[in-house]
Protein backbone atom coordinates (compact mmCIF):
# COMPACT_ATOMS: atom_id res chain seq x y z
CA UNK A 1 0.00 0.00 0.00
CA UNK A 2 0.92 3.54 -0.66
CA UNK A 3 3.31 5.47 2.05
CA UNK A 4 2.31 8.64 2.43
CA UNK A 5 3.96 11.38 4.25
CA UNK A 6 2.32 13.94 6.31
CA UNK A 7 1.87 17.39 3.33
CA UNK A 8 1.36 14.57 0.58
CA UNK A 9 -2.02 13.94 1.50
CA UNK A 10 -2.97 17.03 3.03
CA UNK A 11 -5.97 18.88 1.62
CA UNK A 12 -5.86 22.54 2.48
CA UNK A 13 -9.24 24.83 2.33
CA UNK A 14 -7.64 28.14 2.57
CA UNK A 15 -10.32 31.57 2.91
CA UNK A 16 -12.49 29.38 -0.09
CA UNK A 17 -15.50 31.03 -1.28
CA UNK A 18 -18.30 30.21 -4.11
CA UNK A 19 -20.89 32.67 -5.04
CA UNK A 20 -22.47 31.12 -7.95
CA UNK A 21 -24.49 33.79 -10.37
CA UNK A 22 -27.22 35.63 -8.74
CA UNK A 23 -27.56 33.67 -5.73
CA UNK A 24 -25.89 33.73 -2.09
CA UNK A 25 -23.08 32.77 -1.11
CA UNK A 26 -23.07 28.75 -1.41
CA UNK A 27 -19.45 28.87 0.58
CA UNK A 28 -18.29 32.02 2.73
CA UNK A 29 -14.12 31.85 3.57
CA UNK A 30 -14.37 28.42 4.69
CA UNK A 31 -10.91 27.37 5.34
CA UNK A 32 -10.14 23.91 7.32
CA UNK A 33 -7.18 21.20 6.88
CA UNK A 34 -7.78 17.65 6.45
CA UNK A 35 -4.72 15.11 7.53
CA UNK A 36 -3.44 11.80 6.84
CA UNK A 37 -4.18 8.93 8.52
CA UNK A 38 -7.54 10.12 9.50
CA UNK A 39 -10.86 9.77 8.67
CA UNK A 40 -12.60 13.37 8.69
CA UNK A 41 -16.44 13.93 8.68
CA UNK A 42 -17.63 16.45 6.56
CA UNK A 43 -20.98 17.78 8.42
CA UNK A 44 -23.62 20.01 7.66
CA UNK A 45 -27.34 20.43 6.86
CA UNK A 46 -28.37 19.66 3.71
CA UNK A 47 -27.82 22.96 1.39
CA UNK A 48 -24.88 24.09 3.59
CA UNK A 49 -22.23 23.87 0.48
CA UNK A 50 -20.35 20.59 1.55
CA UNK A 51 -20.97 19.28 -2.51
CA UNK A 52 -19.90 22.68 -3.75
CA UNK A 53 -17.14 22.92 -1.20
CA UNK A 54 -15.62 19.46 -2.31
CA UNK A 55 -16.31 20.15 -6.33
CA UNK A 56 -13.85 23.09 -4.99
CA UNK A 57 -11.41 20.80 -3.81
CA UNK A 58 -11.35 18.70 -6.54
CA UNK A 59 -11.46 21.50 -9.32
CA UNK A 60 -14.57 20.84 -10.74
CA UNK A 61 -15.93 24.29 -9.49
CA UNK A 62 -13.95 27.43 -9.87
CA UNK A 63 -13.71 29.39 -6.63
CA UNK A 64 -14.91 32.94 -6.13
CA UNK A 65 -11.80 33.60 -3.73
CA UNK A 66 -9.67 31.25 -1.73
CA UNK A 67 -8.00 27.98 -3.00
CA UNK A 68 -7.95 24.62 -2.48
CA UNK A 69 -4.63 22.21 -2.52
CA UNK A 70 -4.08 18.31 -2.14
CA UNK A 71 -0.64 17.74 -0.72
CA UNK A 72 0.48 21.71 -2.08
CA UNK A 73 -1.15 21.65 -5.49
CA UNK A 74 -4.32 22.74 -6.77
CA UNK A 75 -6.56 19.63 -7.94
CA UNK A 76 -5.64 20.90 -11.84
CA UNK A 77 -1.91 20.85 -11.30
CA UNK A 78 -1.88 16.87 -10.55
CA UNK A 79 -0.07 15.10 -12.91
CA UNK A 80 -2.54 12.20 -13.20
CA UNK A 81 -5.13 12.46 -10.29
CA UNK A 82 -6.51 8.91 -10.22
CA UNK A 83 -3.23 7.41 -8.52
CA UNK A 84 -3.11 10.53 -6.19
CA UNK A 85 -7.00 11.60 -5.55
CA UNK A 86 -10.15 9.31 -5.63
CA UNK A 87 -13.64 11.07 -5.59
CA UNK A 88 -17.17 9.57 -5.46
CA UNK A 89 -19.07 12.73 -5.68
CA UNK A 90 -22.50 11.45 -6.48
CA UNK A 91 -24.00 8.21 -7.87
CA UNK A 92 -25.69 8.76 -11.27
CA UNK A 93 -22.19 9.64 -12.91
CA UNK A 94 -22.62 6.70 -14.74
CA UNK A 95 -24.13 6.07 -18.97
CA UNK A 96 -27.34 3.78 -17.49
CA UNK A 97 -26.29 1.56 -20.61
CA UNK A 98 -22.88 0.68 -20.06
CA UNK A 99 -21.57 -1.87 -17.78
CA UNK A 100 -20.09 -1.04 -14.25
CA UNK A 101 -17.06 -2.71 -15.36
CA UNK A 102 -16.90 -1.23 -18.47
CA UNK A 103 -17.55 2.13 -16.68
CA UNK A 104 -14.08 0.87 -14.56
CA UNK A 105 -12.10 -0.03 -17.71
CA UNK A 106 -12.30 3.52 -19.43
CA UNK A 107 -11.36 4.84 -16.32
CA UNK A 108 -8.20 2.40 -16.03
CA UNK A 109 -7.47 3.03 -19.82
CA UNK A 110 -7.17 7.34 -19.04
CA UNK A 111 -5.00 6.78 -15.85
CA UNK A 112 -2.88 4.31 -17.59
CA UNK A 113 -4.07 1.72 -14.87
CA UNK A 114 -3.92 -1.99 -15.94
CA UNK A 115 -7.64 -3.35 -16.82
CA UNK A 116 -7.76 -5.97 -14.22
CA UNK A 117 -7.63 -3.65 -11.61
CA UNK A 118 -11.41 -2.77 -12.68
CA UNK A 119 -12.12 -6.35 -11.44
CA UNK A 120 -9.99 -5.90 -7.93
CA UNK A 121 -11.81 -3.28 -7.10
CA UNK A 122 -15.35 -4.35 -8.48
CA UNK A 123 -14.40 -7.43 -5.81
CA UNK A 124 -13.60 -4.87 -2.66
CA UNK A 125 -16.64 -3.08 -3.38
CA UNK A 126 -18.78 -6.49 -3.85
CA UNK A 127 -19.96 -5.63 -7.23
CA UNK A 128 -17.68 -8.98 -9.06
CA UNK A 129 -20.54 -10.94 -9.68
CA UNK A 130 -23.01 -8.29 -11.14
CA UNK A 131 -20.30 -5.94 -12.99
CA UNK A 132 -21.06 -7.13 -16.10
CA UNK A 133 -24.37 -5.73 -16.38
CA UNK A 134 -26.17 -2.31 -17.20
CA UNK A 135 -25.72 0.29 -14.57
CA UNK A 136 -29.40 1.54 -15.44
CA UNK A 137 -30.15 -1.99 -13.41
CA UNK A 138 -28.39 -1.32 -10.32
CA UNK A 139 -29.99 0.08 -6.97
CA UNK A 140 -29.17 3.66 -5.62
CA UNK A 141 -27.18 1.21 -2.84
CA UNK A 142 -25.09 -1.00 -6.15
CA UNK A 143 -24.60 3.03 -7.80
CA UNK A 144 -22.50 4.23 -4.23
CA UNK A 145 -20.56 1.22 -4.82
CA UNK A 146 -19.75 1.62 -8.18
CA UNK A 147 -18.80 5.08 -7.12
CA UNK A 148 -16.58 3.93 -4.32
CA UNK A 149 -15.20 1.00 -6.81
CA UNK A 150 -14.18 4.11 -9.20
CA UNK A 151 -12.19 6.21 -6.34
CA UNK A 152 -10.42 3.47 -5.64
CA UNK A 153 -8.94 2.37 -8.84
CA UNK A 154 -6.07 4.32 -8.87
CA UNK A 155 -4.93 3.53 -4.97
CA UNK A 156 -5.03 6.63 -4.00
CA UNK A 157 -3.44 8.40 -1.14
CA UNK A 158 -6.59 10.79 -0.66
CA UNK A 159 -10.23 9.72 -0.96
CA UNK A 160 -12.74 12.20 -0.71
CA UNK A 161 -16.30 10.89 -0.27
CA UNK A 162 -19.40 12.90 -0.75
CA UNK A 163 -22.26 11.42 1.62
CA UNK A 164 -21.38 8.05 0.30
CA UNK A 165 -23.66 6.15 2.63
CA UNK A 166 -26.64 7.07 0.65
CA UNK A 167 -28.85 4.84 -0.36
CA UNK A 168 -26.89 2.13 1.50
CA UNK A 169 -28.63 -0.54 3.66
CA UNK A 170 -27.46 -0.31 7.38
CA UNK A 171 -25.51 -3.50 6.65
CA UNK A 172 -24.05 -1.27 3.89
CA UNK A 173 -23.00 1.22 6.10
CA UNK A 174 -21.52 -0.92 8.58
CA UNK A 175 -19.35 -2.59 5.76
CA UNK A 176 -18.55 1.43 4.66
CA UNK A 177 -17.57 2.11 8.30
CA UNK A 178 -15.24 -0.56 8.40
CA UNK A 179 -13.45 -0.10 4.73
CA UNK A 180 -12.80 4.03 5.52
CA UNK A 181 -11.44 2.68 9.02
CA UNK A 182 -8.76 0.71 6.66
CA UNK A 183 -7.95 2.88 4.42
CA UNK A 184 -7.51 5.68 7.32
CA UNK A 185 -5.47 2.86 8.96
CA UNK A 186 -3.14 2.53 6.37
CA UNK A 187 -2.16 6.41 5.78
CA UNK A 188 -4.47 7.50 3.17
CA UNK A 189 -6.44 10.96 3.53
CA UNK A 190 -10.00 10.53 3.92
CA UNK A 191 -12.46 13.31 3.61
CA UNK A 192 -15.96 12.18 4.05
CA UNK A 193 -19.45 14.19 4.41
CA UNK A 194 -22.68 13.74 5.35
CA UNK A 195 -25.90 15.76 6.73
CA UNK A 196 -26.40 12.68 9.06
CA UNK A 197 -23.99 12.67 11.92
CA UNK A 198 -24.58 9.84 12.68
CA UNK A 199 -23.28 7.93 9.92
CA UNK A 200 -19.46 9.84 10.69
CA UNK A 201 -19.92 9.79 14.41
CA UNK A 202 -18.49 6.25 15.10
CA UNK A 203 -15.86 6.37 11.95
CA UNK A 204 -14.43 9.78 11.96
CA UNK A 205 -11.72 10.46 14.10
CA UNK A 206 -11.97 14.78 13.17
CA UNK A 207 -15.43 16.59 12.19
CA UNK A 208 -15.95 19.87 10.21
CA UNK A 209 -19.04 21.34 10.45
CA UNK A 210 -20.46 23.90 8.07
CA UNK A 211 -23.54 25.40 8.18
CA UNK A 212 -24.64 28.41 5.07
CA UNK A 213 -21.14 27.99 3.53
CA UNK A 214 -19.16 28.69 6.63
CA UNK A 215 -17.24 26.90 9.46
CA UNK A 216 -19.26 26.46 11.95
CA UNK A 217 -16.65 24.44 14.01
CA UNK A 218 -13.85 21.69 13.59
CA UNK A 219 -11.82 19.02 15.80
CA UNK A 220 -11.90 15.91 17.27
CA UNK A 221 -15.08 14.97 18.95
CA UNK A 222 -13.64 15.14 22.07
CA UNK A 223 -12.66 18.49 21.71
CA UNK A 224 -16.09 19.53 20.07
CA UNK A 225 -17.92 17.81 23.06
CA UNK A 226 -15.61 19.51 25.72
CA UNK A 227 -17.14 21.89 27.83
CA UNK A 228 -20.21 21.50 26.65
CA UNK A 229 -21.53 18.71 29.57
CA UNK A 230 -23.85 20.60 32.01
CA UNK A 231 -25.55 20.08 35.57
CA UNK A 232 -29.10 20.95 35.76
CA UNK A 233 -30.01 21.89 39.36
CA UNK A 234 -33.56 23.24 41.02
CA UNK A 235 -33.73 25.13 44.40
CA UNK A 236 -36.39 27.13 45.94
CA UNK A 237 -34.07 29.82 46.39
CA UNK A 238 -32.78 29.71 43.11
CA UNK A 239 -31.13 33.43 42.96
CA UNK A 240 -28.54 32.33 46.11
CA UNK A 241 -27.87 29.51 44.67
CA UNK A 242 -26.63 31.77 41.08
CA UNK A 243 -24.28 34.25 43.33
CA UNK A 244 -23.00 31.09 45.23
CA UNK A 245 -22.23 29.38 41.85
CA UNK A 246 -21.21 32.87 40.36
CA UNK A 247 -18.50 33.30 42.87
CA UNK A 248 -17.03 29.59 41.85
CA UNK A 249 -17.07 31.12 37.79
CA UNK A 250 -19.50 28.76 36.49
CA UNK A 251 -21.23 29.48 33.15
CA UNK A 252 -24.81 30.02 34.35
CA UNK A 253 -27.99 30.21 32.29
CA UNK A 254 -31.49 30.63 34.46
CA UNK A 255 -33.91 27.73 32.53
CA UNK A 256 -37.16 27.99 34.20
CA UNK A 257 -37.82 30.22 37.59
CA UNK A 258 -36.92 27.40 40.11
CA UNK A 259 -33.65 25.95 37.64
CA UNK A 260 -30.59 26.80 36.53
CA UNK A 261 -28.49 24.78 34.31
CA UNK A 262 -24.52 25.38 34.82
CA UNK A 263 -21.31 24.22 32.54
CA UNK A 264 -18.07 24.18 33.78
CA UNK A 265 -18.40 22.74 37.17
CA UNK A 266 -19.10 18.57 38.32
CA UNK A 267 -22.28 18.01 39.58
CA UNK A 268 -20.14 17.12 42.76
CA UNK A 269 -18.73 20.90 43.03
CA UNK A 270 -22.63 22.10 42.05
CA UNK A 271 -23.83 20.09 45.05
CA UNK A 272 -20.95 21.56 47.51
CA UNK A 273 -21.75 24.85 46.54
CA UNK A 274 -24.81 24.31 47.17
CA UNK A 275 -24.36 23.15 50.59
CA UNK A 276 -21.84 25.61 51.91
CA UNK A 277 -24.26 28.09 50.63
CA UNK A 278 -27.09 26.56 52.72
CA UNK A 279 -29.03 26.40 49.91
CA UNK A 280 -32.09 23.47 49.46
CA UNK A 281 -32.02 21.77 46.47
CA UNK A 282 -34.45 19.62 45.04
CA UNK A 283 -32.62 18.15 41.35
CA UNK A 284 -29.38 18.00 40.74
CA UNK A 285 -28.53 16.13 37.25
CA UNK A 286 -25.49 15.78 35.22
CA UNK A 287 -26.57 15.71 31.86
CA UNK A 288 -23.72 14.48 29.21
CA UNK A 289 -23.99 16.27 26.13
CA UNK A 290 -23.70 14.17 23.14
CA UNK A 291 -22.45 15.39 19.51
CA UNK A 292 -25.91 14.85 18.26
CA UNK A 293 -27.40 17.56 19.80
CA UNK A 294 -23.98 19.52 19.22
CA UNK A 295 -24.71 18.76 15.70
CA UNK A 296 -27.98 20.38 15.73
CA UNK A 297 -27.74 23.10 17.85
CA UNK A 298 -25.03 24.37 15.94
CA UNK A 299 -26.12 24.24 12.51
CA UNK A 300 -29.78 25.14 13.55
CA UNK A 301 -29.00 28.79 15.24
CA UNK A 302 -27.27 31.48 12.96
CA UNK A 303 -23.73 30.37 12.02
CA UNK A 304 -21.28 32.83 13.72
CA UNK A 305 -18.04 30.80 14.90
CA UNK A 306 -17.41 33.38 17.46
CA UNK A 307 -20.61 32.08 19.22
CA UNK A 308 -20.62 30.20 22.04
CA UNK A 309 -21.18 26.55 22.26
CA UNK A 310 -24.77 25.76 22.96
CA UNK A 311 -25.90 25.83 26.95
CA UNK A 312 -29.21 24.97 27.58
CA UNK A 313 -32.04 25.26 25.33
CA UNK A 314 -34.43 23.29 24.28
CA UNK A 315 -32.89 20.13 23.33
CA UNK B 1 -3.26 11.44 -24.90
CA UNK B 2 -2.76 8.36 -27.08
CA UNK B 3 -4.59 6.90 -23.46
CA UNK B 4 -7.85 9.44 -23.88
CA UNK B 5 -8.25 9.12 -27.23
CA UNK B 6 -7.91 4.64 -26.29
CA UNK B 7 -10.35 5.89 -23.77
CA UNK B 8 -13.17 7.77 -26.09
CA UNK B 9 -13.16 4.95 -28.54
CA UNK B 10 -13.49 2.45 -25.66
CA UNK B 11 -16.31 4.73 -24.16
CA UNK B 12 -18.05 4.78 -27.53
CA UNK B 13 -17.62 0.90 -28.15
CA UNK B 14 -19.05 0.11 -24.91
CA UNK B 15 -22.44 2.09 -25.71
CA UNK B 16 -25.03 1.17 -28.84
CA UNK B 17 -25.32 4.46 -30.48
CA UNK B 18 -22.20 4.15 -32.99
CA UNK B 19 -23.71 1.04 -34.61
CA UNK B 20 -27.12 2.40 -35.27
CA UNK B 21 -25.40 5.47 -36.74
CA UNK B 22 -23.28 3.00 -38.81
CA UNK B 23 -26.02 0.61 -40.37
CA UNK B 24 -27.46 3.95 -41.03
CA UNK B 25 -24.74 5.53 -43.22
CA UNK B 26 -24.60 2.28 -44.96
CA UNK B 27 -27.85 2.30 -45.41
CA UNK B 28 -28.36 5.94 -46.71
CA UNK B 29 -24.85 5.14 -49.03
CA UNK B 30 -26.60 2.23 -50.70
CA UNK B 31 -30.20 4.44 -50.96
CA UNK B 32 -27.89 7.18 -52.61
CA UNK B 33 -26.71 4.64 -55.42
CA UNK B 34 -29.76 3.52 -56.08
CA UNK B 35 -31.24 7.05 -55.98
CA UNK B 36 -28.61 8.17 -58.38
CA UNK B 37 -28.34 5.03 -61.08
CA UNK B 38 -31.84 3.53 -61.16
CA UNK B 39 -33.76 6.83 -62.33
CA UNK B 40 -33.87 7.62 -66.14
CA UNK B 41 -31.80 10.99 -65.49
CA UNK B 42 -29.27 8.66 -63.36
CA UNK B 43 -26.03 8.01 -64.40
CA UNK B 44 -25.83 6.85 -67.97
CA UNK B 45 -21.61 8.21 -68.46
CA UNK B 46 -18.55 7.60 -67.00
CA UNK B 47 -18.71 11.70 -66.60
CA UNK B 48 -21.13 11.43 -63.92
CA UNK B 49 -19.47 8.63 -61.91
CA UNK B 50 -17.85 11.06 -59.75
CA UNK B 51 -20.71 13.10 -58.13
CA UNK B 52 -21.76 9.40 -57.51
CA UNK B 53 -18.88 8.27 -55.27
CA UNK B 54 -19.37 11.82 -53.62
CA UNK B 55 -22.87 11.50 -53.08
CA UNK B 56 -22.71 10.34 -49.30
CA UNK B 57 -20.56 13.56 -47.91
CA UNK B 58 -22.22 15.68 -50.44
CA UNK B 59 -25.82 15.14 -48.73
CA UNK B 60 -27.12 16.20 -45.81
CA UNK B 61 -28.15 13.26 -43.78
CA UNK B 62 -24.94 12.09 -45.13
CA UNK B 63 -22.60 14.61 -43.14
CA UNK B 64 -25.20 15.33 -40.28
CA UNK B 65 -25.27 11.52 -39.23
CA UNK B 66 -21.53 12.29 -38.18
CA UNK B 67 -22.66 15.51 -37.01
CA UNK B 68 -24.47 14.15 -34.94
CA UNK B 69 -22.31 11.33 -33.85
CA UNK B 70 -19.66 14.02 -32.93
CA UNK B 71 -22.39 16.14 -30.84
CA UNK B 72 -23.36 12.93 -29.14
CA UNK B 73 -19.77 12.36 -28.39
CA UNK B 74 -19.68 14.79 -25.98
CA UNK B 75 -23.45 15.88 -25.20
CA UNK B 76 -24.13 12.35 -23.84
CA UNK B 77 -21.39 12.99 -21.14
CA UNK B 78 -23.18 15.45 -19.99
CA UNK B 79 -26.41 14.21 -20.02
CA UNK B 80 -25.24 11.34 -17.55
CA UNK B 81 -22.85 12.98 -16.15
CA UNK B 82 -19.81 11.60 -16.66
CA UNK B 83 -18.16 14.32 -17.50
CA UNK B 84 -17.46 14.62 -13.98
CA UNK B 85 -15.33 11.52 -13.75
CA UNK B 86 -13.88 12.28 -16.93
CA UNK B 87 -12.93 15.49 -15.90
CA UNK B 88 -11.98 14.68 -12.48
CA UNK B 89 -9.48 12.78 -14.26
CA UNK B 90 -8.43 14.64 -16.49
CA UNK B 91 -8.91 18.01 -15.31
CA UNK B 92 -7.77 19.95 -18.68
CA UNK B 93 -10.89 20.71 -20.42
CA UNK B 94 -8.30 21.26 -23.64
CA UNK B 95 -6.74 17.50 -23.17
CA UNK B 96 -10.43 16.03 -23.28
CA UNK B 97 -11.79 18.04 -26.07
CA UNK B 98 -8.53 17.79 -27.91
CA UNK B 99 -8.84 13.93 -27.63
CA UNK B 100 -12.18 13.82 -29.05
CA UNK B 101 -11.39 15.85 -31.60
CA UNK B 102 -9.16 13.47 -32.68
CA UNK B 103 -10.88 10.35 -32.16
CA UNK B 104 -14.37 11.63 -34.03
CA UNK B 105 -12.15 13.09 -36.82
CA UNK B 106 -10.78 8.95 -37.32
CA UNK B 107 -14.08 7.69 -36.65
CA UNK B 108 -15.57 10.21 -39.50
CA UNK B 109 -12.91 8.11 -41.96
CA UNK B 110 -13.56 4.88 -40.64
CA UNK B 111 -17.72 5.99 -41.44
CA UNK B 112 -16.58 7.92 -44.71
CA UNK B 113 -15.20 4.41 -45.54
CA UNK B 114 -18.20 2.11 -44.79
CA UNK B 115 -20.15 4.27 -46.97
CA UNK B 116 -17.58 3.80 -49.92
CA UNK B 117 -17.28 0.38 -49.55
CA UNK B 118 -21.09 0.49 -49.08
CA UNK B 119 -21.62 2.34 -52.18
CA UNK B 120 -18.90 0.39 -54.70
CA UNK B 121 -20.60 -3.08 -53.47
CA UNK B 122 -23.69 -1.69 -55.44
CA UNK B 123 -22.78 0.31 -58.29
CA UNK B 124 -19.81 -1.45 -59.45
CA UNK B 125 -21.49 -4.41 -60.36
CA UNK B 126 -24.31 -2.36 -61.66
CA UNK B 127 -22.60 0.01 -63.74
CA UNK B 128 -20.63 -2.44 -65.32
CA UNK B 129 -24.16 -3.98 -66.13
CA UNK B 130 -24.74 -0.97 -68.04
CA UNK B 131 -21.59 -0.83 -69.52
CA UNK B 132 -19.99 2.37 -67.94
CA UNK B 133 -16.39 1.74 -66.88
CA UNK B 134 -15.55 3.11 -63.07
CA UNK B 135 -11.85 4.10 -63.03
CA UNK B 136 -10.29 4.92 -60.09
CA UNK B 137 -7.36 6.45 -62.25
CA UNK B 138 -9.31 9.04 -62.79
CA UNK B 139 -8.95 12.39 -61.12
CA UNK B 140 -12.53 13.36 -60.78
CA UNK B 141 -12.98 10.60 -59.12
CA UNK B 142 -9.70 10.70 -57.02
CA UNK B 143 -11.19 13.86 -56.17
CA UNK B 144 -14.93 12.85 -55.01
CA UNK B 145 -13.41 10.18 -52.85
CA UNK B 146 -10.66 11.70 -51.16
CA UNK B 147 -13.03 14.77 -50.61
CA UNK B 148 -15.11 12.76 -49.30
CA UNK B 149 -13.05 11.47 -46.29
CA UNK B 150 -12.00 14.71 -45.80
CA UNK B 151 -15.57 16.06 -45.27
CA UNK B 152 -16.72 13.12 -42.88
CA UNK B 153 -13.68 13.98 -41.26
CA UNK B 154 -14.06 17.44 -40.51
CA UNK B 155 -17.72 16.82 -39.57
CA UNK B 156 -17.40 14.80 -36.88
CA UNK B 157 -15.00 17.65 -35.29
CA UNK B 158 -17.87 19.92 -36.45
CA UNK B 159 -20.77 18.07 -34.26
CA UNK B 160 -18.02 17.84 -31.40
CA UNK B 161 -17.07 21.31 -31.37
CA UNK B 162 -21.21 22.36 -31.34
CA UNK B 163 -21.43 19.52 -28.78
CA UNK B 164 -18.71 21.33 -26.76
CA UNK B 165 -19.98 24.82 -27.22
CA UNK B 166 -23.75 24.26 -26.38
CA UNK B 167 -23.70 20.68 -24.20
CA UNK B 168 -27.21 20.11 -23.78
CA UNK B 169 -27.82 17.23 -25.73
CA UNK B 170 -31.45 18.12 -27.31
CA UNK B 171 -30.16 21.67 -28.18
CA UNK B 172 -27.69 20.68 -29.82
CA UNK B 173 -28.85 18.19 -32.09
CA UNK B 174 -32.37 19.26 -32.91
CA UNK B 175 -30.86 23.11 -33.56
CA UNK B 176 -27.71 21.56 -35.46
CA UNK B 177 -30.00 19.87 -37.54
CA UNK B 178 -32.18 22.25 -38.04
CA UNK B 179 -29.71 24.28 -39.49
CA UNK B 180 -28.14 22.57 -41.44
CA UNK B 181 -31.03 20.71 -43.03
CA UNK B 182 -33.15 23.88 -42.98
CA UNK B 183 -31.99 26.89 -42.57
CA UNK B 184 -28.67 27.09 -44.77
CA UNK B 185 -31.00 26.10 -48.06
CA UNK B 186 -33.30 28.92 -46.53
CA UNK B 187 -30.70 31.04 -46.38
CA UNK B 188 -30.24 30.14 -50.53
CA UNK B 189 -33.76 31.91 -51.04
CA UNK B 190 -33.55 35.23 -49.79
CA UNK B 191 -31.54 37.93 -52.22
CA UNK B 192 -28.58 39.34 -50.50
CA UNK B 193 -28.04 37.09 -47.51
CA UNK B 194 -27.90 34.13 -50.06
CA UNK B 195 -24.23 35.38 -50.64
CA UNK B 196 -23.04 34.02 -47.57
CA UNK B 197 -24.02 30.84 -48.19
CA UNK B 198 -20.80 29.86 -49.63
CA UNK B 199 -19.39 30.84 -46.15
CA UNK B 200 -22.06 27.52 -44.46
CA UNK B 201 -21.06 24.23 -43.84
CA UNK B 202 -23.01 22.98 -46.76
CA UNK B 203 -21.33 25.51 -48.93
CA UNK B 204 -17.77 24.21 -47.92
CA UNK B 205 -18.79 20.80 -48.70
CA UNK B 206 -19.63 21.99 -52.28
CA UNK B 207 -17.26 23.45 -52.84
CA UNK B 208 -14.99 20.79 -51.43
CA UNK B 209 -16.42 17.96 -53.30
CA UNK B 210 -17.10 19.66 -56.76
CA UNK B 211 -15.37 17.99 -59.76
CA UNK B 212 -17.46 19.08 -62.67
CA UNK B 213 -20.34 20.95 -63.86
CA UNK B 214 -20.81 25.06 -63.07
CA UNK B 215 -19.85 27.17 -59.76
CA UNK B 216 -23.02 28.57 -59.68
CA UNK B 217 -25.42 27.28 -57.09
CA UNK B 218 -28.55 30.20 -57.82
CA UNK B 219 -28.52 33.61 -59.69
CA UNK B 220 -25.34 34.92 -58.36
CA UNK B 221 -24.06 32.60 -55.55
CA UNK B 222 -21.07 30.91 -57.04
CA UNK B 223 -18.84 28.45 -54.80
CA UNK B 224 -15.74 28.80 -53.85
CA UNK B 225 -13.05 27.79 -54.89
CA UNK B 226 -11.40 24.15 -53.54
CA UNK B 227 -9.31 25.56 -51.00
CA UNK B 228 -12.21 28.36 -50.16
CA UNK B 229 -14.13 25.51 -49.11
CA UNK B 230 -11.56 23.56 -46.84
CA UNK B 231 -10.72 27.35 -44.94
CA UNK B 232 -14.18 27.27 -44.23
CA UNK B 233 -14.75 23.58 -43.22
CA UNK B 234 -12.08 24.03 -40.85
CA UNK B 235 -13.56 26.73 -39.23
CA UNK B 236 -16.62 25.57 -38.50
CA UNK B 237 -15.13 22.38 -37.53
CA UNK B 238 -12.39 24.10 -34.87
CA UNK B 239 -14.08 28.07 -33.84
CA UNK B 240 -17.08 26.25 -31.63
CA UNK B 241 -14.85 23.40 -30.45
CA UNK B 242 -12.05 25.87 -29.21
CA UNK B 243 -14.71 28.50 -27.84
CA UNK B 244 -16.32 24.80 -26.19
CA UNK B 245 -12.91 24.19 -24.53
CA UNK B 246 -12.51 27.50 -23.62
CA UNK B 247 -15.23 28.51 -22.16
CA UNK B 248 -18.37 25.95 -22.18
CA UNK B 249 -16.75 23.13 -21.00
CA UNK B 250 -14.74 25.48 -18.47
CA UNK B 251 -17.74 26.35 -16.32
CA UNK B 252 -18.97 24.69 -13.34
CA UNK B 253 -19.44 21.09 -13.31
CA UNK B 254 -22.56 20.81 -10.24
Amino acid sequence: MTAVSAPAGRIVVDDLSKVFRGQVRAVDRLSFTVEPGSVTGFLGPNGAGKTTTLRMVLGLVRPTGGRATIGGSPYRHLGNPSRTVGAALESSSFHPARSARNHLRIMCTVAGIPLERADEVLRIVGLYEVGKRKVKGYSMGMRQRLALAAALLGDPAVLVLDEPANGLDPEGIRWLRGLLRRLASEGRTVLVSSHQLNEVQEVADRIVILNRGRLVRSGSIEELTAGTDRVVVTSPDVERLQAALADERADITRTGPNSLSVRGLTNQQVGHTAFRAGVELHELVAQRSDLEELFFALTSAPSDPQAPPPGGGPA
Amino acid sequence: MIRLIRAEFLKLRTTQVWFWLLLATAGLSVLLVVGGIAPRDGVRTARQVPDLFASFAASGPGYILVFVLGVLGVTTEFRYQTITPTFLQTPSRWAVTTAKMITYAVLGVGYALVALIAQLAVALPWLSARNISVDFGNSQIQHAIIGGFGVIALFGIVGLGFGALVRNQIVAVVVGIIFLLIIENVLLAIPVVRKAWPFTPNGGVQAILHTTGTTEVVDGVHLLPLGGGIVVLLLWAFVPAIIGAAYSMNRDIT
